[in-house]
């Protein structure tokens, strides 16, 4: 096991700030539905609601394919199977493609002082090839990501805290 | 021969199932488990040490898969190029503290490093009082 698996790194609060956005609401209720109307909206199913502590938890499988992955591994089993006078036509490498990818996410609501309401949110996804084995695993850490997320949240709690 | 064969296969198959469900119940030394994954708070607001757990998981890198605010019980996930797998629980140690407890998983294993513990709790500790103390 690594030794720093409990362990803030250094790009912690970096980290954070991508992941969490503040909006003006009176209550985190109107915001929590507001997330969970927007995650709809994206698709997702939501897992795990409790009010209490501002927790969403959703999830969604989405496509994984790579044309240009798939393109060349189709390639190299073609030639494979070409020079080897088709006695190796396994397909071996267009079956390790990525296929299918688990997307999982956490958003949690936490009042602040006054009217503020501060949304966190943490993203993991999974990816399987075409054999259905795991090939892939991570926290995703693209800011584009998150960017993207809150655009589509920051619309859906302006929506709601307006009464729209 | 064919008895004996079977005799064998039987207590190879037999022996088997007792290892796998050794792993149902098995545990180190329940006292020393308990105080390396425990730590006490001096305060009794639940929500605001079941919070600054959350905000510690995040910060970690860890999605929510089960939040319970009644029982006081957080698990969650984390995964990079392995997977930890945590509970955390909140309950009352006497009358003016809460006791926290973390138990993890790393990939099939269960994380038995004490130093794991403290890092998580050094953590922990950091989010209490920025939660306590309503400091963003």
């Amino acid at each position: 096991m690594p030794r720093d698996v409990f362990r803030l790194p250094e790009s912690s609060m970096a980290v954070r700030s991508m992941q969490t956005r503040v909006y003006t609401a009176s209550d985190d209720t109107a915001v929590m539905s507001a997330s969970a109307a927007a995650l709809q909206d994206m698709g997702y199913a939501i897992d795990e609601v409790e009010h209490a502590l501002g927790v969403i938890s959703a999830s969604k499988r989405a496509d994984a394919t790579n044309q240009m992955q798939a393109f060349g591994s189709l390639t190299l089993d073609s030639m494979k199977c070409a020079f080897s006078f088709f006695l190796a036509c396994d397909g071996k490498n267009y079956g390790e493609i990525d296929d299918v990818q688990d997307i999982r996410l956490t958003l949690i609501s936490m009042p602040q002082q006054g009217d503020d309401v501060a949304v966190r949110i943490t993203i993991q996804k999974m990816i399987y090839d075409k054999r259905g084995r795991l090939s892939a695993q991570a926290t995703v850490t693209d800011p584009d990501v998150y960017d993207a997320m809150f655009a589509k949240l920051s619309k859906a709690v302006f929506l709601e805290v307006e009464g729209i | 021969m064919t008895k004996k064969i079977a005799m064998i296969l039987t207590c190879v198959t037999l022996s088997a199932c007792a290892s796998q469900n050794a792993a149902i119940t098995e545990s180190g030394s329940q006292v020393h488990t308990r105080h390396m994954q425990t730590r006490v708070y001096d305060t009794l607001d639940r929500q605001d040490t079941l919070r600054s757990v959350l905000a510690t998981l995040q910060d970690l890198g860890f999605v929510i898969d089960t939040a319970d605010y009644e029982m006081a019980t957080i698990t969650a996930t984390k995964l990079q190029e392995y997977r930890i797998r945590m509970t955390v629980t909140v309950r009352d140690r006497d009358d003016s503290r809460l006791a926290v407890r973390a138990n993890a998983q790393f990939n099939d294993q269960a994380i038995e490093d004490p130093h794991a513990y403290q890092d998580f709790f050094t953590v922990l500790d950091k989010a209490m009082f920025l939660t306590m103390h309503k400091v963003d």
